[in-house]
């Protein structure tokens, strides 16, 4: 089975999670499968062609023409195509920031520079595995179910499941605005465990109730403003979507 | 990509292969001369320009997704600029506990760098996975997979640690927790002392160029994150971090998404290689009893032996470190209720805020001195800059460059190519990083 790995407009920190955090099970991949692309990994099969692939995981916004270019052909020489973490899921940061730029300004016109978008809005997408950056269990589970055809799931639950379950004391008790009622957990709510607040950087759970949300600040005395910009931060498109919705 | 390149191209290195982000390196003949042109391919993600408006605990955990290999520095380097804008002071454990995870995060990007992206290339194989000395695999996934455990247990998660906040750290940070982690570390030693000895071998090429050099001097130490530190060049001359600061200016290419940052109008180069030859005295005894055995020199194939010596150092310097954790205990940010400034720091977040001021910091990240510079208003970011090292070290890829290929040519392209892409590599440049200092 064919397997290949690229990055867009990003970071890379989702490719180096998975590098760093697989450890020695890299080998394993490497061992298991073919992969022809990844950047960081090895010398691509094929040069700066886009090789043809059973999956294709693809990390980063499309910002660039040259984004757009490449993951068109990704599409087509890709049978499964996965979103791999925020950036590609939702567009991230670089979709709320890149709202108000004057994109008709010379030097941004001249290197085909555009408003950041995700992989959805571009071609059809497989599946999202969300996360800012994306976690490698998850990643394997995914993979470990594609392999063996069965449909890859993401968590029905919310950042708060997780963090009660680690007995956190809860930053909305505390006055503080935080996004966990409505962020897709999976993530081991990682930011309320060291104090800090969720951004729900990988977008919104499947049971995100935005009004309920909402009520739920009113009653704790909580102003609105700051959550729905947090809201709107890493969720990106998926935060677009979530607010149309809820009013 | 548009722009009015002018002049015959002798070498393009088409995208090139094992770095992080996208970038491209092309030689042309301009009027007689040999010019190169360092393009950076990777998009902008407007990430500074997001943070104008914003309030100023956002300022670590944006900053942070600048960079998949350096967020730490990103985030330490956010958290201190705000500080210093607002006035706040951290406590001497706040300074210890974040210059381990300086470390840390320096120790992993090196690891990843040299195994993952230069010896493939240099050894002639097409993946680390196909080098012959499996061993030497085994030892650098093992650094590597030590080095990210270290920054999830301190940071909170493996990359983009959260921990990381105005004021100090999110989470009660107890260091005995820290100092069994730390332990393990000594264990793996040897990994390191394997590492440095094949990379100290390596046979590189030649392509020694004068050049002004930079690194942060931290009197007494090998310069990594310190609070107040110096610039050091080779000619002799010491810069004060504002002076640094201020000589730094943005040139906007018309083939880059990225400017560059020339240092007094010209170039500058920073990283492994300028902090080793200017302050290699400071190393640990190991590290320096490796740096002895290299004759050090003005190019940039070195850096990849440099990285190698530091490697070595920041292993020493971690385990240093962690003889000191066991007494140190830092509660969740409180501190930050400087005298004088309207702001209370609690659990990380600053909230009601109104303090106003301007701030920098600039510590040693792997690939060289990085600045963050913000202004706060009422609590608010009101401007922010990062200088990386990547936009500093551009102007020295491109002389580096042409200079090889003046000198070079009867080689012929193919070969010349080749060699173009490894030096390029050797300065382990970071597209997503120097991206931040974008042109919109």
């Amino acid at each position: 089975m064919r397997l290949a790995f690229y990055a867009l407009t990003s970071c890379e920190g989702c490719l180096t999670t998975l590098i760093t955090n697989l450890g020695p099970n890299v080998e394993v991949l490497w061992k298991m499968f073919d992969i022809d692309y990844f950047k960081l990994v090895r010398e691509p099969v094929g040069g700066t062609r886009i090789p043809k692939a059973d999956i294709a995981f693809v990390e980063g916004a499309v910002v660039t023409d040259r984004d757009r270019r490449t993951l068109t052909e990704i599409r087509k020489n890709s049978s499964f195509v996965v979103a791999l973490g925020t950036c590609a899921s939702s567009g991230n940061i670089a979709y709320a920031a890149s709202r108000d730029v004057d994109f008709e300004a010379k030097h941004l016109r001249d290197l085909e520079i555009s408003p950041a978008e995700p992989l959805s809005s571009l071609v059809a997408v497989d599946f999202e595995l969300s996360g800012c950056p994306v976690s490698a269990e998850e990643f394997t589970e995914a993979l470990l179910r594609l392999i063996n055809s069965i449909e890859p799931i993401q968590p029905d639950f919310s950042v708060c499941y997780e963090c009660k379950s680690k007995g956190n004391p809860c930053l909305l008790d505390a006055k503080k605005v935080c996004l966990g009622p409505l962020a897709m957990g999976g993530c081991g709510a990682a930011c309320p465990t060291v104090g800090s607040a969720c951004y729900s950087c990988r977008g919104p759970a499947m049971e995100a109730d935005l009004k309920a949300y909402l009520l739920t600040l009113e009653k704790k005395g909580i102003g609105k403003e700051k959550a729905l910009m947090m809201l709107r931060m890493f969720t990106g498109k998926k935060a677009k979507e979530l607010l149309k919705d809820g009013r | 990509m548009g722009g009015s390149s002018k002049g015959d191209v002798i070498v393009d290195t088409n995208e090139l292969r094992f770095i992080e982000g996208h970038a491209r390196l092309q030689v042309r003949m301009a009027g007689g001369d040999t010019v190169a042109e360092f393009q950076n391919l990777e998009g902008p993600r407007f990430l500074t320009k997001y943070l104008v408006g914003k309030p100023i605990e956002m300022a670590p955990m944006v900053a942070s997704r600048i960079c998949g290999l350096c967020y730490t520095a990103h985030s330490i380097n956010a958290a201190e600029a705000i500080e210093r804008a607002l006035g706040i002071k951290v406590s001497k454990e706040v300074r210890e506990l974040r210059n381990v995870l300086y470390l840390a995060n320096n120790l992993r990007s090196h690891v990843m760098h040299l195994l993952y992206l230069t010896l493939p290339s240099i050894k002639g194989v097409i993946s680390v996975l196909r080098l012959r000395d499996k061993d030497l695999y085994e030892a650098g996934t093992r650094l590597l997979t030590k080095s990210t455990e270290l920054i999830e247990v301190w940071g909170g998660r493996s990359v983009h640690v959260p921990n990381v906040v105005v004021g100090g750290f999110g989470a009660v940070m107890n260091g005995r927790q820290l100092v069994s982690s730390v332990h393990e570390l000594e264990g793996l030693m040897n990994d390191a002392r394997k590492f440095a000895d094949y990379a100290i071998e390596l046979d590189l090429p030649e392509l020694e160029r004068y050049r002004p050099l930079g690194s942060l001097r931290n009197p007494g130490h090998y310069p990594t994150y310190a609070e107040d530190a110096s610039m050091v060049l080779n000619d002799g001359s010491l810069l004060t971090s504002d002076e640094y600061y201020d000589s730094i200016t943005e040139v906007t290419k018309y083939y880059s998404t990225s400017k560059h940052a020339y240092f007094r109008n010209s170039e500058l180069t920073v990283g492994a290689l300028s902090r080793v030859i200017l302050n290699r005295r400071h190393l640990k005894p190991e590290a320096k009893a490796f740096a002895e055995r290299v004759e050090w020199r003005m190019n940039p194939f070195l850096i990849i032996k440099a990285q190698a010596v530091e490697v070595v150092h920041y292993m020493e310097e971690l385990i240093a470190a962690g003889q000191r954790l066991g007494d140190i205990m830092v509660e969740p940010s409180k501190e930050g209720a400087a005298s004088g400034v309207n702001c209370s720091a609690t659990q990380g977040e600053i909230p009601d805020c109104q303090g106003t001021g301007r701030g920098f910091f600039v510590a040693e990240a792997p690939r060289g001195a990085l600045c963050h510079a913000c202004e706060v208003e009422n609590g608010k970011i009101k401007s922010y800059k990062v200088y990386t090292p990547t936009a500093v070290n551009s102007k020295s890829i491109e002389l580096d460059a042409a200079e090889f290929v003046k000198k070079f040519r009867p080689l012929g392209v193919e070969k010349m190519r080749y060699i173009l892409e490894d030096m390029t590599r050797a300065y382990d440049p970071c597209l997503s990083c120097a991206v931040s200092l974008d042109i919109y």
